[in-house]
């Protein structure tokens, strides 16, 4: 047979060529599957039931685990397992060896209050109404070790899940699904326009695109009646896995998954803010129609001495709407006060073209001597989309801004609303990745070991564009739909050499194939002291080579100890770790972006004022910047008394970054205490805290774009990029620090009294944020006449978000085969967040038109319901 | 800091390989054995009694102790009949018993009753059973506890039974030992060197294969997430925040995403980076995009924490000021927003109000259109 452990490889096994012999000889585990190399589809259950199987929990054993001690043993670590359900050994299915088990659970919901509460229904679809609580079948042969199990649950048509499971142990399994996954995006959105879900949003009478007035849409959005914003997922999946010959084990799964919906979008035709009944910024509504097929496929032999593994994992996303068009209500004007030419009323957006991904991976692993194992894997990957691309604007007439001869800033829409105005028709974009990671440990002693790795992965962006009309001979691109151009001379995005009006325009001419490669190193070893304590120490070095960004090199290393150490404090396990990293790398280039860039081009001419810096120098990207961060870690697991864990968790984060202009510090600290009480098996007590701070500070620097605050911009001192220079001078600068604070503490007791078992439990989540700004001087503002100034010192108000939720069930067992189960929810909610700040009085303000109000600003809700419970 | 090119570190992954290689050539399975001493089946036992004695004192066994099994205690199929690759399962050396002998599920059953009830009705032991209805006498429970003649002499003496739980003598590279015994490889591959295992956890941490306390995996809690919740409660608190993925809802397992087992990324993941995990679900991130974004590019994580936010779509900060920690260019990205431009202040702000910046770059993760470098269109 298959096993033959304690024996080398074995001459039989020799006798079978270089191929067995190569992988050795070793059990065969098909029916110990794939599982936790896929992701996805691990967890099904829903808002009803979590776990996806909770009434067969009960009744627990009342003999417990074991007649030769009293309560449950422990976990390794300490924790107490839990008592087990009473076993059911099922019914004998004929005459066979067969037997099936089952349960069937179904009553009525009725949901009261605010149903439609956004945190409450975030991932339930919560209805008044029949539901499906749980059906389970389970057939078993204990000869064979073939077994068919059947599981189902649905609260609605969008949140349900049916699986089957079948096979024989050890040597094959099929699983078969389907589910339903919802998702609440937005329960308190006022989209104003018709075809919300399509790829067309038109506006209803009597506004009129492109001439509408603030007090019209205002209108609109306040007659606009209240809409979900949300989708489902609906995933169906095949797997097979099983032995295919001796010790190969092969996989194949196909999965299916469909998202249809709607998401909250955006829709811009240029802004606001600085330009008041000009512009418009809308918040529009997307379709979702998405379609994805992933195939899995592995093949792997597990030998005495030699682990193999084969992966292809293929990826196939599929959008059916790939792009939304919408009309904007608001009409533009240029700035320069001349009659406006341009009729630009309508936007577009590109939608997620289809792609396929591809990632073919080798593992390989060998024992070695002194309790060694060496690891390689190899892998590649690519992801590869050539969607046809959308014309740059769809525009009609003329668009852009006519001055006076020779000033002429209008263009040609027909030379832009057509494919032809493209260097190529479609997108040709590719992505390629690699990776090779070779690791080695050893533990030649029971005292210690040590080991090290080497991993290398490359990103490769093979996709170049170049953004010039052939129609036109120009390059660039048509900004916002042509908007940008026809409110602002110029800003169309052309850049034209031969055109003296747009031969100093900075535009982007060519995409960025951003990539990087990865080099990391590991040593470390550990040490055992005695049979309860090990410390551990490991040295990572991660070099980076980002392309086309700041940086050509980032280093970072790390050191990390950890320790362990069981039997604490009479029989506490605590695990410690600490770690300290710095990251550095070679010269900051603050602007890396010029061959992307019309000044790149031959034919550019600068400005008479010169190029306005690109940014601020002392500025450091977050990902690039010098660092030094370190954390801390504490997990204690306490055995309290015979059947009472405590268990306990402090952490703490802390991050600095050499910046003095960009993220500048992160904080985190936090703890949880939880204790976990099973004096009997009828009877558990949970009970839980926790608490965490986190803060993050950023620091920012206003160029001197204005009159009141340096005027610089348009000045030769734009060119200037120093920090304290005339574009961004001092008083100018910023801070901002976003800090929050997290509570969270709950309590669940279980008790079965025989015939009832009573359930309840209540949980509290706070989470309370607050971000706060500080300015050299009022330079530093978006607005700075002095009613702006003054409502800049309130600061911004307090986040929250805050829900308290209590659940009492009751079981009644009318007999052993029947039961009953009432059960009730109560929930409140309260949520502000300033970014809707005013959002419940109205949507529109000026030429600007929203569509969601945010999350319920405090909502109660209640849930009833009763359940038939059917043991089969 | 000098760099690393690619080439020294091939040549360095090479020397790596090779020196494994070498150093695996010898005598590979008697390393594994962690140097403890191969039990002599024919050593008398320690204490008073002999293995008759122990025979003769336990019920009567389906396997027979001591001389029945001393030269290979592993017993072959019996039939050709339909069996599982259980059949005739090993048994583990316990180092701390290095001379008992196995004795048969029998002799275990007469102890431990109730754990026999409940064992049988797990996949795991079920499995084991469904071996030894064609295949004749089975180790079973020694199959994972080693040999039981030392225990069954002196049952209350710690170490003379492989055991799994808290106190245990069994270090938990025994333990562990035992179950990649026969579940190495897949989704264990990368178990040795993974943070799990250098932190010390036994895979009966998270499992539990003497009852049923779940529909799979035979967990030591009722689910995936409750298991990982027992050392990760601050990870399980964050998934209550504002937005989080669906976990609390029972949609999702902490598996989705992680391989527990091991990896070959530091935070387990399951794919080679984590990217290519979230594009497992979010596949029209994928792109790549004519236009791309740098950081979104680069890692999801820059501006998102997937295990829960208190602000809107898992970001880390709040926006505006997301995105004003990169871009402090010229003109409209750099003005301090402040309590002014709410929607109740005296200036509204598009940047700073509902989707903030986003309103305006909606394509954020990237664009595919011509007109799109600044992800407007």
């Amino acid at each position: 047979m298959l096993a033959q452990k304690g024996n080398r490889t074995t001459p039989k096994a020799l006798a079978l060529g270089l191929l067995a012999g190569l992988f050795g000889m070793q059990c065969a585990m098909a029916g110990d599957t794939s599982g936790t190399m896929r992701v996805g589809d691990m967890q099904y259950g829903n808002g009803l039931d979590l776990r996806g199987w909770t009434p067969m929990l009960h009744p627990a054993d009342p003999d417990g685990m074991s007649w030769l001690h009293p309560g449950m043993l422990r976990t390794p670590t300490g924790v107490l397992y839990p008592y087990p359900p009473r076993v059911d050994a099922g019914k004998p299915l004929g005459s066979g060896d067969w037997t099936y088990s089952g349960l069937l659970e179904f009553g009525y919901l009725h949901v009261g209050g605010e149903r439609n509460a956004e945190y409450f229904r975030q991932y339930d679809d919560w209805k008044s109404g029949a539901v499906l609580g749980l059906f389970a079948l389970d057939f078993h042969n204990h000869r064979t070790g073939q077994y068919v199990e059947l599981r189902g649950s649905r609260l609605s048509g969008d949140d349900q899940f049916y699986r089957l499971l079948a096979g024989r142990y050890g040597s094959y399994r099929v699983e078969g699904f389907y589910r339903d996954m919802p998702h609440t995006v937005s329960t308190n959105a006022y989209p104003i326009w018709n075809g919300v879900g399509s790829t067309d949003l038109t506006l209803p009478a009597p506004l009129v695109a492109g001439a509408s007035t603030p007090a019209q849409v205002a209108a609109a959005s306040a007659a606009a009646p209240r809409r979900s914003i949300g989708l489902t997922r609906t995933r169906a999946g095949l797997g097979y896995e099983g032995v295919l010959y001796r010790d190969w084990i092969g996989s194949a799964s196909i999965t299916n998954e469909k998202r249809s919906g709607t998401r909250l979008w955006g829709g811009s035709m240029f802004f606001n803010f600085p330009f008041p009944d000009n512009g418009g910024v809308l918040e529009t509504v997307r379709p979702i129609d998405f379609r994805t097929t992933d195939v899995n496929l592995s093949l792997r032999n597990v030998g005495k001495v030699w682990h193999f593994l084969a992966t292809y994992n293929g990826s196939f996303f599929r959008n059916h709407k790939d792009h939304l068009n919408f009309e904007s209500p608001f009409a533009l004007y240029n700035v320069a006060g001349t009659p406006q030419v341009a009729d630009i009323k309508d936007g577009q957006f590109s939608l997620e073209p289809d792609n396929d991904y591809h990632n073919v991976r080798l593992d390989l692993s060998r024992e070695l001597k002194w309790n060694g194992q060496f690891s390689v894997s190899g892998a590649w990957g690519t992801m590869r989309q050539n969607d046809a691309l959308l014309a740059p604007t769809t525009c009609t007439g003329v668009g852009g801004i006519f001055i006076a001869p020779p000033v002429d800033y209008t263009f040609q829409c027909a030379n832009w609303n057509t494919t032809d105005a493209l260097s190529r028709k479609n997108a040709n974009a590719r992505i390629d990745t690699g990776l090779i990671d070779a690791r080695v440990t050893f533990h030649p002693t029971p005292a210690f070991g040590w080991h090290a790795g080497l991993r290398w992965y490359r990103e490769d962006d093979k996709t170049r564009y170049l953004a010039y009309n052939p129609l036109t001979g120009q390059y660039g691109y048509i900004s916002e739909n042509g908007s940008q151009g026809s409110v602002v001379p110029g800003e169309t995005g052309i850049f034209d050499p031969n055109n003296p009006l747009y031969r100093s325009y900075m535009v982007t001419v060519r995409n960025n194939p951003f990539g990087y490669t990865d080099t990391l190193f590991e040593l470390g070893g550990d040490w055992q002291f005695g049979r309860k304590s090990s410390l551990g120490v490991t040295y990572t070095f991660d070099h980076n080579w980002p392309k086309y960004r700041e940086r050509r090199r980032v280093d970072d290393q790390r050191i990390k100890f950890d320790w362990v150490s069981r039997g604490v404090f009479g029989g506490a396990t605590v695990r410690l770790s600490w770690e300290y990293a710095k990251r550095d790398g070679d010269r900051y280039n603050y602007d890396p972006y010029v061959q992307f860039f019309s000044e790149s081009l031959p034919g550019f001419v600068e400005p008479v004022n010169g190029i306005a810096a690109h940014t601020v120098a002392d500025m450091r990207k977050y990902d690039l910047s010098d660092r030094t961060e370190s954390k801390a870690r504490a997990i204690i697991t306490y055995p309290w008394g015979e059947s009472a864990t405590l268990s306990a968790t402090f952490y703490g984060n802390r991050d600095q970054y050499d910046a003095l202009i960009g993220r500048q510090n992160t904080r985190t600290t936090g703890a949880t205490l939880q204790w976990d009480w099973q004096p009997t098996p009828a009877t558990t007590v949970n009970a839980y805290l926790g608490a965490e701070s986190s803060r993050l500070g950023i620091a920012n620097v206003n160029d001197a774009d204005g009159p009141d605050n340096g005027k610089a911009l348009g000045t030769p001192g734009q060119t200037d990029p120093n920090l304290g220079g005339p574009l961004y001078p001092f008083a100018n600068q910023w801070w901002e620090l976003d800090r929050e604070s997290n509570r969270n503490g709950g309590f669940s007791l279980s008790h079965d009294f025989g015939r009832v078992r009573a359930d309840l439990r209540y949980d509290y989540n706070g989470s309370f944020g607050h971000v706060g700004y500080s300015y050299a001087t009022i330079g530093a503002l978006a607005n700075r006449v002095p009613a702006a100034v003054a409502a800049a010192a309130t600061g911004f108000p307090d986040n929250k978000y805050r829900t308290n939720t209590l659940d009492l069930g009751l079981n009644f067992a009318v007999n052993r085969s029947v039961g009953v189960r009432v059960f009730g929810r109560y929930q409140t909610g309260a949520f502000s967040d300033w970014h809707y700040a005013g959002f419940d009085n109205t949507l529109s303000y000026d030429h600007r038109l929203y569509t969601d109000k945010g999350g319920q600003l405090h909502y109660s809700v209640s849930l009833v319901g009763v359940m038939l419970n059917l043991k089969l | 800091m000098r760099a690393i090119s690619l080439f020294p570190a091939v040549v360095l992954c090479a020397a790596l390989s090779a020196g494994a290689m070498l150093l695996g050539a010898r005598d590979v399975q008697a390393q594994q054995a962690g140097g403890s001493a191969a039990p002599d089946p024919h050593a008398a036992p320690a204490g008073g009694l002999s293995q008759s004695d122990i025979a003769r004192m336990l019920p009567a066994t389906d396997m027979g102790a001591g001389a029945a099994r001393a030269g290979n205690t592993h017993q072959a199929s019996m039939s050709d009949s339909p069996a599982t690759p259980f059949d005739a399962a090993s048994i583990p050396a316990n180092p701390l018993a290095p001379n008992a002998d196995a004795i048969g599920a029998k002799s275990c059953v007469a102890c431990h009753a109730q754990e026999n009830v409940q064992a049988s009705h797990t996949l795991h032991v079920a499995s084991f059973r469904a071996g030894a209805a064609n295949t004749g006498p089975q180790a079973a429970c020694e199959s994972c506890h080693g040999p039981g003649s030392g225990h069954a002499k002196d049952p209350t003496a710690p170490g003379l039974i492989i055991a799994f739980t808290h106190d245990a003598k069994t270090s938990p590279q025994v333990q562990a030992g035992v179950c990649l015994s026969c579940h190495a490889g897949g989704a264990r591959q990368h178990w040795i060197g993974s943070i799990h295992q250098n932190r010390g956890l036994s895979c009966t941490d998270c499992h539990n294969p003497m009852a049923r306390l779940s529909p799979e995996g035979v967990l030591a809690k009722s689910s995936i997430n409750e298991v990982c919740a027992t050392c990760h409660q601050d990870i399980r608190a964050k998934f209550n925040r504002r937005s989080h993925m669906p976990l609390p809802e029972g949609q999702m397992a902490c598996t989705d995403c992680h391989n527990p087992h091991g990896s070959i990324t530091r935070p387990l993941l399951k794919t080679d980076t984590v990217n290519e995990t979230c594009y497992t679900c979010h596949a029209e991130k994928r792109g790549p995009f004519l236009f791309e974004h740098a950081p979104v590019r680069q890692n999801c994580l820059n501006c998102h924490d997937v295990h829960g936010s208190n602000q809107q779509t898992l970001l880390v900060a709040p926006i505006p000021m997301l995105c004003q920690q990169c871009h402090t260019m010229t003109r409209h990205p750099n003005d301090l927003q402040s309590a002014a431009n709410l929607g109740t202040g005296p200036f509204p702000d598009e940047r700073l109000m509902g989707r903030g910046c986003l309103s305006c770059h909606a394509n954020i993760h990237g664009s595919n259109n011509p007109s799109g470098p600044k992800f407007h269109k």
